[in-house]
This record gives structure tokens, sequence and C-alpha cells, in this order.
């Protein structure tokens, strides 16, 4: 707890000053809460409530005429096919959530808590999983599991003369397994995060006790971070559910309809966008369900684990049980990473990559052609990077300050903020689209093809994640320590800059990177704002796959993955070595 | 640091090379009165925005960069989706009031149909579009509103590796054969113009019950017509139905073991338009583009993809039959008009997707 210790002197630093910073002074001992509170109602009204609100009036509108009816709600809800749409898309989300969580959960533990060999290589693998787009990552297991061509396949029917497929990936369970190999980071840097926050202490009280160490764990440690868990559990669900490029990828081949590929349908023309609205409109009650769900498991239960009093952390001994536990890290990487990256890029590199590996059929032509004959191949890069960068930013900024009002319960209905800023993941990333596009795209603000209505609608779309992140980052804070500042003279600012931000800093820096990689790979947001410039990597990777000329699209895949691999790296040397890989 | 330097050298190299070479000055040469006009009033509007669902990228890159070449100062802005998504974003940017885009051209000719109705489309007959083929002449919009600018044809191919030509099928009926069980692959009619067109035509020839027949044979369904060409290269099937001839015959130049099937029952011939749009911001741009369309350069620029030529003077791709010794299937304009929306449906309650 340095960070605590060094704001100590500063107070009375300034109390040495008195005369001249006063203005100064007599401003940081106001409350401005108020006047932030009203900013960032404007801010959610502009980002979440407009658009949504735009969507929620349109699913009562005739078309053309603009008239009050209800049937956009029959047409929506009116045949089977539609509703299976949707179960099938709840049923995905809880799959995938489930299994993203049995993935990660120990190896975040093993890494925060353990003296598992390889942490290093399991950071590489959660880095990796992440920042692989799914849509790729999806395009990488249908090469692996399809169930004719797929390599796992071939290798076990050669093994075991088998007839049949191990694993076919055009199924719900190969659905459900492709995108939870693409989220389960999730899962990892929230669960990991507040396992760091957790002392040694706590289970050396259960180890005394007579507890042993898997006791500690199940009874101690996992139970404090419990509201991580849920927390990533909830983003993973409402982002699966707004999936679109997996599902048209696999899910058409399975011949499994969700709510994506359906609202897709009634986009096409004549463009239904009263029906679409109409059909999107009760996933906001399945939001405002799950967050009932987490309330009501979360009540009545204490989960700070930071108090500002010491609090040592030591690695767990594990003896022989690290390396299984090591071994799990080594499983999940190959599936989610290994494997997929080594067969793209072969194709990347190849001239067919029908005919496998072999001298002649290696090439560099797909590089070539994105890099020097694709007029939009390098300018889309530097769309993703700015616009994602853009995006990161103003999602963490307003999910701190929203966080930070309803965790401390600064004003009356704070919690309708936090509400808010959690309410744009349900809205599949195509409907939060044509939400924005349905606000702000015509005159007079006539943002259309414009590069701040893409940042504008990364922004609401994955303030969930940063503010999911913040919540987390905040909770864990104990107010006594603000408080501590504040008697000592401090203004609430003061204190938040002085005490909180530095206590809260590593999380945000992660809730910034979490969502810079997430909007360089977002597909579906994207897909409906972008204009001739402004279009992004993943709608240009996503029209390439539609094409039969995969080993471009494996070379883009090759780029997009060098250069977010790259701004991470940065990014982890500016914000200190102790983010990523170690805590000294 | 290093590889951006060399690559700025590059593309400096690359770009003083063309200067030395002259071609743009002598590509201005190459035009034609009435090119020349348009393309100095082109000049002041520096871009064109162009929708596209006809090529692949990669192909229509090549378009872009042709007709820059033979009209320096002038970017193409090269927007390639599939056709329906083409045609959604012209309606977005409609009903948005914002006009982005200059020339627009898709599979599905009832998207010009209805854009014409709706008096969208720019009244402009390219004077190049006189010296076509008569099959592009003959599929273009009377009133000079949308010209032919590909002549696609859908057809079968096979893995050479895995069905040999004796055993191949020969025609759509052919399909429903219980020996294709699990070894078709097809496009879906919501995403691809094509495959709705395809699906018009058999239904007029087969009726409904073929799709039934059909989908007891379990096909693998993918999005655009060109996906299942992805899907035979990676074995995961072994006959592609209703794929692209250029798309195909561009990856077997690449070298994956796949082959034409022409069917005995009829190729299908889907004569894809091109418009340019009367709110265009560029319109000089957008007129000179169409008349490059209609000519005989853009016939050169997509050759090496494997486009059919609609120019006379421009030789047929290589290993593609002869336009004039295939039997075609072709499904009139006004079935399209009615049918794409209708077999959709009927697709969905069908297969299940």
């Amino acid at each position: 707890m340095n960070d605590t210790a060094t704001i100590l002197p500063k107070p009375a630093a300034r109390a040495g000053e008195p005369r001249r910073a006063g203005v100064l002074d007599r401003l940081s001992h106001v409350e401005p809460v108020a006047l932030v509170w009203l900013a960032l109602a404007v801010v959610l009204l502009l980002l979440v409530v407009a658009p949504l609100g735009k969507l929620f009036l349109v699913s009562f509108e005739t078309q053309e005429t603009g008239a009050f009816t209800l049937s956009n709600y029959v047409t929506a809800y009116g045949r089977a096919r539609y509703r299976d749409a949707l179960v099938n898309s709840l049923l995905l989300g809880l799959a995938s959530a489930t299994i993203s969580v049995v993935l990660a959960v120990p190896m975040a533990w093993a890494v925060s808590r353990t003296d598992m060999p390889g942490k290093g290589l399991t950071w590489a693998v959660v880095l990796g999983a992440f920042v692989v787009p799914p849509y790729l990552g999806a395009v990488g297991w249908i090469l692996l599991a399809g169930p004719n061509s797929g390599v796992i396949n071939r290798v076990w029917r050669a093994a075991t003369g088998a007839e049949g497929a191990l694993f076919n990936v055009y199924s719900f369970e190969g659905m459900a397994l492709v995108i939870a190999l693409h989220s389960f980071p999730l899962v990892f840097i929230f669960v990991k995060a507040a396992l760091d926050l957790v002392s040694s202490e706590m289970e050396d009280a259960a180890n005394i006790l007579g507890a042993g160490t898997w006791t500690a764990v199940r009874k101690v440690s996992l139970p404090l971070v419990w509201p991580s868990i849920m927390a990533a559990f909830i983003v993973i669900f409402l982002e699966t559910i707004a999936l679109f490029g997996t599902p048209a990828i696999i899910g058409i081949p399975a011949r499994i309809n969700v709510v994506t590929t359906q609202l897709w349908q009634f986009f096409e023309y004549p463009v239904r966008v009263e029906v679409a609205a109409a059909y999107a409109m009760p996933l906001l009650l399945i939001t405002v369900g799950m967050i009932a769900v987490q309330k009501l498991l979360l009540s009545r239960k204490g989960f700070v684990s930071q108090t500002g009093k010491g609090g040592e952390r030591r690695p767990i001994k594990l003896g022989p049980w690290r390396w299984a536990l090591f071994g799990w890290c080594a499983s999940v990487g190959a599936l989610s990473v290994a494997m997929p990256l080594l067969v793209l890029v072969q194709a990347s590199f190849a001239k067919a990559w029908g005919r496998g590996i072999s001298l002649d059929n290696l090439t560099l032509r797909n590089y070539r052609l994105l890099i020097f004959e694709h007029e939009m191949a390098l300018t889309s890069i530097w769309n993703t990077i700015w616009f994602s960068a853009s995006a990161a930013t103003f999602a963490v900024l307003i999910a701190l300050l929203i966080a930070y009002i309803v965790n401390r319960r600064l004003v009356p209905f704070g919690e309708a903020l936090g509400f808010l800023a959690m309410a744009p993941f349900v809205i599949p990333g195509i409907v939060m689209a044509i939400g924005f596009y349905a606000a702000y795209a015509s005159p007079p603000l006539a943002l259309y093809g414009t590069a701040a209505i893409i940042i504008f609608a990364f922004t609401a779309r994955f303030l969930p994640i940063a503010y999911a992140n913040s919540s987390a980052a905040v909770r864990a804070v104990h107010p006594e320590m603000e408080e501590a500042a504040r008697i000592l003279g401090s203004g609430r600012l003061h204190a938040i800059s002085r005490v909180t931000a530095p206590l809260v800093k590593k999380a945000l820096l992660g809730g910034w990177l979490i969502v810079f990689i997430v909007a360089s790979r977002e597909l579906s947001a994207a897909i409906f704002l972008v204009g001739p410039r402004t279009r992004t990597m993943s709608v240009l990777l996503y029209d390439l796959s539609e094409a039969g000329n995969f080993e471009v699209l494996a070379a883009f895949g090759g780029l997009l993955l060098l250069i977010t691999m790259v701004l991470v790296g940065v990014g982890m040397k500016l914000v200190g070595r102790d983010f990523m890989l170690r805590r000294t | 640091m290093a590889s951006i330097t060399r690559r700025g050298l590059l593309a400096a190299g690359g770009g003083a090379l063309g200067g030395a070479a002259g071609v743009p000055r002598a590509a201005a040469q190459g035009l034609a009165p009435h090119e020349r006009e348009l393309h100095e009033a082109a000049q002041r509007e520096g871009e064109i925005t162009w929708y596209t669902g006809q090529f692949q990228s990669e192909p229509s890159e090549a378009v872009g960069r042709a007709f820059t070449e033979r009209h320096p100062g002038i970017k193409v802005n090269v927007v390639r989706s599939a056709s329906q998504v083409a045609f959604q974003r012209l309606s977005q940017d409609a009903r948005a009031r914002v006009a982005q885009c200059d020339v627009f051209s898709s599979t599905d000719t009832s998207h010009f149909t209805a854009l014409k109705r709706q008096d969208r489309l720019l009244p402009y007959r390219p004077r190049n579009a006189e010296r076509m083929i008569g099959a592009a002449r003959d599929a273009a919009d009377p009133d000079g509103h949308y010209q032919i600018t590909y002549l696609a044809l859908y057809l079968l191919a096979r893995r050479t590796d895995r069905v040999p030509e004796p055993e191949a099928p020969r025609s759509w009926r052919d399909l429903t054969d219980a020996r294709w069980r699990d070894q078709l692959a097809v496009g879906h009619p919501g995403y691809s113009g094509a495959i709705g067109s395809w699906c018009v035509a058999m239904r007029a020839m087969y009726g409904w019950d073929y799709f039934r027949a059909l989908e007891r044979n379990r096909p693998q369904i993918g999005r655009s017509a060109g996906d299942p060409v992805t899907t035979l290269n990676a074995g995961e099937r072994t006959v592609g139905v209703g794929i692209p001839a250029a798309a195909t015959l561009f990856s077997i130049s690449r070298g994956n073991p796949l082959s034409l099937i022409y069917p005995e029952d009829g190729t299908l011939m889907v004569p894809a338009p091109s418009a340019a749009l009367r709110n265009a911001p560029h319109p000089n741009a957008a007129k000179l583009f169409m008349e490059f369309m209609t000519g005989p350069a853009y016939a050169r620029a997509t050759r090496p993809f494997f486009a059919e030529s609609l120019r006379p003077e421009v030789q047929p791709p290589e290993g593609a039959r002869p336009l004039d010794q295939i039997k075609f299937v072709s499904p009139a304009l006004q079935d399209i008009e009615t049918g794409i929306p209708e077999v959709k449906e009927l697709w969905r309650d069908t297969f299940g997707i």
C-alpha cells in the first residue's frame, strides 16, 4: 500500500502555502458532483437513450406513415422461426459464458495466487485469444474441425479408423466453444484483477482454522471474487447474443438461426427497421433480469478485500499440481490460439491453401496485395486503430465517473446511470448501429459516414465493459481511505485524484486495453455505420470472408493481429511491467 | 521503423516508375472526345464512390486502379460487399438523406427497376455501350438508366481429386440423387442476389419440390454464391452448387483442385447491371465511370479475374467455355422481381436457415 502512504505528505505541503492557492483551494472543497452527474446524464442521454429511444418509438411506427401500431411486434414474434432464434441466442449466450468461466477461472487463480510455471505464457495465451477476432477464430476452427476437412477430424479418422467426426464445428456446441475460446479472456482479466487484491492473510486465516488449499480456495478466495465472475459472465452472455460474424460463418452452415442473423433478415430489402426494432425490444428486459439476478446473488454480502490496511500476497505452493494447472492453461492456449493461428498462417502464405504445406505453394502475394495494391487495406487499419483508441478513452472516462457515483451513492437515482451504462450491451451491435443511424445519420447532425458516428457507437457499445470493470475496481477500494483524506482536509475531487485514482489506475488501464481490443475487432456495430472512407478492418475482413479467397483473408487477419499485438505491447510497456506480467 | 521507411521508398519508387513510363499521359491521350470532356470535368471532382456487389474484392480493387490509371487524378473509393448489403447501404443513404454513392453495381436487377421507379437513377446512356456485345446491350435498360457490366454465370464445380469426371453430376437435377448426400455446398438467397435468381430458375423448371429433395442431401449452406468455393477448397464438400464461374476459375488459376461443370439443364446467366445515381456527389465522374465500365479498358482489367468479356475486341477469359457453346437458363425480369422475395421465404421454411 505504498500508494496510500505517499499521499499523506501532500496535504501538509499544501497547508504550507495557504493564501496563494485560495481560490483553487476553495474550488477543490466544492462538491461538484452534481454538475458531473448532470454532464454524465447528458452524455448518456446522447449515447444511449436517444438511439434506443428512437428505436423504441420506431418499433411502434408504421413504415412510411409513422402512425402508431402494434403490428411490428406481431410480425416480429408471430412466427415460430423468429421465436426459435431468440431461444437459440439465449442458450448460446449461457453456454458460451459457462464454458468461458470454466476455462478461465482456474487460469486466473493459477496466475494470480500460485507458483504455477509459465505464467508469461499464460498471459500470452489470454492476450492472443483476446485479440483474435471471433470470426477469424471461427474460420480457423472451420479448418480445424470441419466434419470432413478439419485437421482434427482427419487425424482422428486416420488414427482410429472411425467413420464419423470427432468434433463437428458446425453445431451448437461448436459455435458455443468457438465463441467461448475468444471470450474467456474477459473472465480471466476480471477475476485475476480481483484475486490480486485478496491478501494471503485471508487464506492464512482459513489455513490456520484447518482448511487445506482447496478448501481455502473454495470457501475464501473464489467467494471473494464472486462479483467479478458474475460481471464477466454477464458481459460474455451479452456479447455472445450480440455477435454477428460467428453466427454468420458457423451458424448458417449449422442451420442455427440466432437473433443477429434474424435481424439481418429484417433489414433485407424492403428494410423493416420497425420490425427489427420491435424484435430487439424484449432483449432489454433480459438485461434488467440479469442485473436483478446479479443484485440478488450479491446482496447482503461483503466483498471488500482492499482496505488499505496492509496485506501481504504470497504464491500458494502447489507441488506437483502446478503442472496439472500448467497443462490446463497450455491446452486452452492450444485450442484458442496456437491451433487456429497455425492453420491461418499457413493459409496466409499459401497460393492455394487447399494444397497444404509445400515449398511451391508458398507465396507472399497475399500480403503484397493488401499492403501495396489494395486501396482500402492500410486506411482501414489506421481507421481501426484510432476509432478504437478514441472509443476506449471515452468509454473508460465515462464509466469511471458513473461507477464512482453509483458505488459511493453520491446522488439519488445514481443507479439509473449504472443501468444506462449497462443497457447498450444487450442491444445487438447491428441494432445499436441502426439506433445510431436512426438518431444521428440524418441532417441536422448528418453524422452518417463520418468517423464520429462509429466512435460514438463503439463508445456506447463498450460502455458496459468499461463500466463493469470500473465498478469492480471502485467497489474494491474501501471508502475509508478517501474518508481519511477528506478528514485531513481534502475535497472530494482531490481525494479521488490522489487516493482512489492511483488505486484503481491499474484496473482502468486494463479496462482501456480491453475496450480497445474489443473495439478493434468489432464487426456488428460497424457494418451498418461505415462510409466509403471510414471502413474498419473488421468490415473489410467480413467482406473478404464472403469471397472464395481465403488466402487474402488470412493474410489480412495476420496483419490485424500483428498490429494489435504491437499496440498492446507498447501499451504494456507504457503502463509498466507490473500491469501484464508481474506485480512487483 | 525500418519497414515503414522501406515501404515508403518502395511506394515512391513505384510512383516514379509509373511517371517515367508515362502511363497517365498515354492513357489520357487514348480517350475519345466524349470521354475527354467528361474526364476534364471529373478531374475537378477528384474522386468517385462505387458501391458494388458484382466482383469479389480483389477484382473490384483492380477495376478501381485501372480507372485511375486511365483517368489520373480521379480516385475510386471501392465499397465492395454482397449485392444485398450494397443495396442496403444505398437504401440507408437514402433514408439518411446523405448522398455518398456515385455508381451502384449489383447482381440483382430488381434493385435497379426499384431505383428507377423511385426516380433515383441518372438517365445516362454511355456512348461506349453502343459497341458492347449483344447479350449486354439486350439486357440493359431501354431508357438508358442502367447498363450491364457483368455477365455472371452460375454453375456447378467439383473437387477434381474427390469426384472424377465420369462420376460427376451433369445437371442441377442430378444433385437430388442420394449419392450427393453431405457432398454439396451452396450459397443463400437471403445474402446472394444470384442464388435468389437461381432459386427462381430452378422453381420454374422443377417446382419447389426440387429444393425439398435437395434438402434430403443436406447441402452445406453459406452466404454469397462464392462461399462454396471456400468450402470446396477446404475439402469440406466436393460439389459446389450455383457458384460463379469467374471466382471459381480464379481459384483454379491459383492451383486449387477444382473444375467447372456446365449443367446440361442450363447454366444460369445473370446480366448484372450498374447505374449512376441521380444524387451522385460526383456526377461527371459517375458518368465517366459508366463510360469506363462499358468500354474495352474495363473488359481488359477484369479479364485476368475471369470475367466474361462484354466487348467484342477483348478475348473471353482463359479456360472458360465460349458463350455461344453454353446452354443458358435466365429467369425473366418480372419473375425475378416477384420471385426472389417468395423463394427466400420458401428457402427458410425448407432449409431452416
